[in-house]
């Protein structure tokens, strides 16, 4: 390429001084010899009368600044046709400047090409070219594509990785319930969209953390973008139809978990503080176990003798709380056993002191094995104290009185039928059938010295009579 | 410099009202056993004297603070100074632990008793984690657990409470131009009445603590031990702190905004201040009736809720849901309003979609009322409500899309830094974005059939919890350190908490929603081995004691910090918010004379703009120019 002869002259036209004068010491400082700051011109006409008194090579305008109509000023420059070079600069956009080449530098680029401007050729073609008057965008649209698209890229791998690399982990118990299979497919799609949503916001955050940093030194703002009322609008309406479709997903699965079987087997379900029952009234069967007979749908009617609890095996998914009040607040819940095994069921409503250990055993038989079940229960024994040690447990005793002298939350039952016992008003008594029966229909009445008057009220509200003196026969026979 | 004669200890006001509380509490003691006595029954009943004791020594705690005593006056006819400070001569620690009617002071009495609280949760949270950490009881026996769950649940809530009256009483007067807030007095009221109402849920330790969560449900709370009155009262007094503090934001915000700050040129702080205040001012009311129906169960045998006498138990969660639901945008709303504040500053460009964004809180405020019931989607109301509520509960994504959306669209090629605020911030956004997107499986019902009262839930919350208070909260504390003291934190410091702080919140709150689905209930002291969650619980207690231990790692800064940290330039973020055209540490009466808006709050990158002009009518210097134009020819 040819040298150029002379020292290249340069004019800087800029309505504020700093520009201007920022600009003559860097070149000055850069080019030493090679560059001449002809000089600074703050107006157009000024820059246009510049233009031919002082005969520059480069022309640098601030791109900027409103005081300086660049688009007049390149179209008044081109049809002089003088061979020459403008360079458009903004202080506040340090990513592009535009030269008047038809290229777009990087502004890191503008150092090389200010280096290697005095040993270039004036392209002359570009020059004479009438269309460059156009105004050109500092930030190319191409440039915000690219940092869309491939943003957009990542949100889609990261969104993949994440479906797929989740599932690979059972996220759920095993599915053990009919009720559970609508459920599972609506828990499905939600992690899908979860994922999907997870990584669309991270991914552009980390990927503007990663890109869009502050260079060091630089002081200048970012470009003032205010908004854009088509995208609030696409951003406020699309997830308005996705949360409406989701609804109505979400409608259809509840509706299918409560799919009714007219021949559904009833069983009670009564939670007391802290232990179930299961009675099933069909059959005369009170267990402490809840037994059901796989691939049949149950109907449980819930309800608590004292707080509120709640029913759930987690491989059933479905749950529902058991309130207190009788039969205007039994509540139903229908479950179909779909895999032979053992759950348990845990109660998941805070209610008090014991909530924690408030479970039972929850076994899922074949039919056979549930027929066979039911016929060993009904045939009831002929001895009283085991009837009375099966009412201990039935009736949830066993929660707050042990058998072997320990103490839980009530007294413990080793021993003390013909006792002598001391009472919290001071006085004293003996353990006799009369005081038994009463203890048991009527806890409050009496409270043993030391103890809590903690036993609920209506824990005994449907035994006969025959069955509290069973449990009287049962705790004679503890010695 | 004048001396300051020595304060005596019975000049504090702390000091006075602990003094008040004691009479308080005895005086009302004293009427029961009085009225016992008159009415020919035994003289001590414990229950009926504890709360009346409770109740007086609420108003005695207030009394002896001082902080009645003008508008005693008023009621006596009486005029009294136009102080703007309750006691000028306290200086230093005197003068936070007594009333001033200033509302940085105020703000700063919030915040550090929100921190106070925030510790003493921490630490509960701490104490039943460890006994969580393998299964049967190690240490921990159940009714102590249910008590240390429960206080926990409720002393973050009122910390929550408090952190959001800090930030929305110190910011909204400086963010829009005033000198104070509308009602001085009020404000310290506001403030004072929280004090008591926390001693009060301390008290629980010592009456027989409580075992029903911070829920209350009845019939289990109408037969709870009496820490369970002292619980209803502490939270029935935090509530009148909410009232009257949301009254006196939203009577502020209305008329006492500078010249030239319309609605939509306010800093977007102010709008959520705003919302949020809305929702104290009317939702607060119905926690407290529910609270108060319990204990009139429980103190005159009525019967709501219990459903032997005719009651209704359903009846206590809609009521309490009623107000907890819109509680939970109380405790966010103003935290996403640091997000918003922040994120313009450190991204050197304006607030996406501005006008967007601040209608946004009033629309998460709008439908956070009619969602309550999705908590109640198991517990056996009317079966017809579940498939609305959850219609109502997964829109509320659509506004908070909307600011999710708007804060991505303000950080895209912008210029970003990242000093300990915006790292917060930015924090913020991807936990708060972790718990909101772990809600919709819960406002669906089938879904939520499983995870309710399970540990996902508890991931849900406290993901929601951290990324829309605590973590905005830190963000607060640190970027406005510099104006509040004059001083600049240690940013070394400020980043190890964060560092140690972000990966171990998502650790545990992965770790919590792994094991609730999976079937780990809640509120157990005690879980099944055959669960196979030993190791995950070992995760998050892990977990918890490195957040606690970041937590100490900001203390220690903020200590450090305010009495040698550098002094600060007056706005080393160059933020266009006018507070920030004040100097640091903030003058006495904030403003010397009112501002006038002249552009928008957020035009970061439009040369020459500015949001405020600190003194207008004053001609304003020029800006340099270059050499003279040449005669106009042709321009």
């Amino acid at each position: 390429m040819p040298t150029l002869p002379r020292p290249q002259r340069v004019l800087i036209a800029s309505s504020h001084a700093l520009f201007g004068q920022g600009l003559r010491s860097l070149l000055q400082a850069r080019q030493k010899a090679d560059v001449e700051v002809v000089g600074v011109v703050s107006s157009l006409s000024e820059a246009l009368s510049a233009l031919n008194r002082l005969n520059p090579d480069l022309v640098i305008v601030d791109y900027d600044d409103e005081r300086l109509n660049r688009d007049e000023f390149l179209a008044r420059f081109v049809e002089s046709e003088k061979k020459l070079r403008v360079v458009l600069l903004s202080l506040h956009n340090g990513e592009d400047a535009i030269v008047y080449d038809r290229r777009t530098l990087a502004a890191s680029q503008i150092d090389e090409w200010l280096e290697a401007w005095p040993n270039a050729e004036v392209n002359e073609k570009t020059l004479s070219d009438g269309e460059e008057t156009k105004r050109i965008a500092l930030n190319p649209r191409r440039n915000h594509m690219k940092h869309l698209i491939i943003a957009g890229i990542l949100v889609v791998l990261v969104t993949t990785l994440l479906i797929v690399g989740m599932g690979q982990v059972n996220l759920l118990p095993v599915q053990a319930s009919a009720q559970a299979v609508p459920i599972d497919r609506m828990f499905d799609l939600e992690f899908k969209v979860i994922y999907f949503l997870f990584a669309l916001i991270v991914v552009l955050m980390v990927y503007s953390i990663v890109v869009f940093r502050r260079k060091p030194g630089d002081t200048s703002d970012a470009a003032h973008v205010e908004g854009n009322t088509s995208l609030e609008v696409a951003w406020t309406i699309v997830p308005l139809i996705t949360v409406l479709a989701f609804s109505a997903l979400g409608a259809n699965a509840l509706a299918e978990t409560q799919r009714v079987d007219p021949t559904a087997m009833e069983v009670n379900v009564i939670g007391s503080q802290w232990s179930w029952r299961f009675e099933y009234p069909e059959l005369g069967i009170i267990s402490t176990e809840l037994r059901l007979p796989v691939n049949k749908q149950a109907l449980l009617h819930l309800s608590s003798t004292d707080v509120i609890h709640s029913f759930w095996v987690p491989e059933f998914r479905v749950k529902q709380d058991a309130l207190p009040g009788g039969d205007v607040f039994n509540r139903d819940l229908r479950i179909t056993p779909t895999m032979i095994g053992d759950y348990k069921v845990r109660c998941a409503e805070l209610c008090g002191l014991q909530h924690a250990y408030m479970e039972s055993p929850v076994i899922v038989l074949s039919d056979v094995d549930f027929e066979l079940w039911v016929a060993s229960q009904t045939g009831e024994s002929a001895d009283p104290v085991e009837r009375g040690e099966k009412w201990y447990t039935a009736y949830g005793c066993n929660a707050c009185h042990t058998l072997d002298g320990t103490i839980k939350v009530g007294p413990s039952w080793k021993g003390i039928y013909g006792e002598e016992g001391r009472m919290a008003d001071g006085s004293s008594l003996t353990v006799d059938d009369a005081y038994l029966i009463e203890s048991i229909r009527n806890p409050a009445a009496k409270i043993v010295e030391g103890f809590p008057n903690a036993m609920p009220a209506n824990i005994a509200e449907s035994m006969t009579d025959r069955q509290v003196q069973d449990i009287i026969e049962f705790i004679k026979s503890l010695k | 410099m004048s001396e300051n004669p020595r304060v005596g200890i019975f000049q504090v006001g702390f000091v006075r009202g602990v003094l008040g509380l004691i009479v308080g509490m005895l005086v009302g003691m004293g009427v029961v056993v009085g009225v016992r006595l008159l009415m020919g029954l035994t003289a001590w009943k414990a229950e009926p004297a504890w709360v009346l004791g409770a109740v007086f020594s609420v108003f005695g705690f207030v009394l002896g603070t001082g902080v009645l005593d003008d508008w005693i006056q008023w009621a006596k006819g009486e005029e009294t100074p136009d102080h703007p400070e309750a006691n000028p001569n306290l200086k230093g620690w005197a003068k936070f632990l007594s009333v001033s009617y200033d509302h940085k002071v105020i703000g700063i009495q919030y915040g550090f008793t929100a921190l106070v609280l925030f510790t003493l949760a921490g630490a509960y949270a701490l104490t039943f984690r460890t006994e969580l950490i393998s299964p049967a009881i190690q240490f921990l026996q159940p009714g102590v657990f249910n008590t240390t769950i429960s206080l926990h649940g409720i002393v973050m809530i009122g910390a929550m409470l408090l952190g959001v009256g800090a930030m929305s009483n110190y910011l909204v007067p400086l963010m829009i131009g005033a000198n104070d807030m509308a009602f001085p007095r009020l404000n310290a009221f506001a403030f004072w009445i929280n004090v008591p109402a926390a001693i009060l849920l301390t008290l629980t330790w010592f009456l027989g603590g409580f075992d029903t969560g911070w829920t209350g449900y009845p019939p289990l709370s109408a037969r709870a031990p009496l820490g369970m009155q002292m619980f209803f009262l502490g939270v029935y007094f935090i509530g009148f702190s909410s009232i009257f503090g949301s009254l006196n934001i939203i009577v502020t915000i209305v008329k006492m905004r500078a010249r030239g700050m319309n609605y939509f040129r306010m800093p977007i702080f102010v709008w959520t201040a705003f919302a949020t205040a809305i929702i104290g001012l009317t939702a607060t009311q119905f926690i407290g009736l529910s609270f108060q129906m319990v204990m009139f169960e429980r103190l005159f045998g009525m019967s709501f809720f219990d459903p032997i006498k005719g009651g209704d138990p359903i009846l206590f969660q809609h009521l309490f849901w009623f107000y907890s639901h819109p509680a939970v945008y109380v405790f966010i709303l103003t935290g996403l309003g640091v997000i918003s504040e922040l994120l313009p500053v450190f991204a050197r460009k304006p607030l996406y979609g501005y006008r967007w964004v601040a209608l946004s809180s009033f629309g998460i405020a709008l439908v956070g009322f009619l969602v309550w019931a999705h908590h109640m989607f198991t517990s056996g109301m009317a079966a017809y409500l579940r498939v609305p509520f959850m219609y109502s509960t997964l829109l509320v994504a659509v506004p908070t899309g909307v600011k999710f959306f708007s804060w991505v669209a303000t950080i895209w090629e912008g210029k970003l830094s990242f000093e300990t605020p915006m790292l917060f911030v930015l924090g913020a956004i991807s936990i708060f974005l972790l718990g909101g997107l772990s809600g919709p499986p819960n406002g669906v019902v089938a879904t939520d059939l499983h995870l309710q009262d399970t540990y996902w839930i508890v991931g849900h919350f406290h993901a929601t919890m951290f990324g829309g208070f605590v973590f905005p909260f830190f963000a607060a504390i640190y970027y406005w350190f510099p104006k509040l003291t004059g001083r600049m934190y240690s940013e070394r410091l400020g980043k190890i908490h964060f560092y140690l702080m972000l990966p171990a919140f998502y650790l545990q709150s992965l770790g919590q929603m792994q094991v609730g689905l999976l079937g780990m209930r809640r509120r157990i002291a005690d879980y099944d081995p055959a669960l196979g969650l030993d190791f995950t619980h070992l995760l998050i207690t892990i977990a918890g004691y490195l957040i606690g231990i970041s937590v100490l790692v900001a203390f220690y800064n903020f200590w450090m910090s305010a009495r040698r940290g550098e002094v600060a330039v007056s706005n080393p973020w160059r933020s266009r918010s006018p507070e920030w055209q004040l100097p640091s540490p903030l003058p006495a009466h904030n403003y010397d004379q009112p501002f006038e808006v002249v552009g928008e709050p957020y035009d970061y990158g439009l040369a020459g703009s500015q949001f405020v002009n600190m003194h207008p009518g004053v001609p304003q210097p020029e800006m340099p120019v270059g050499p003279a134009p040449a005669p106009a020819a042709a321009d």
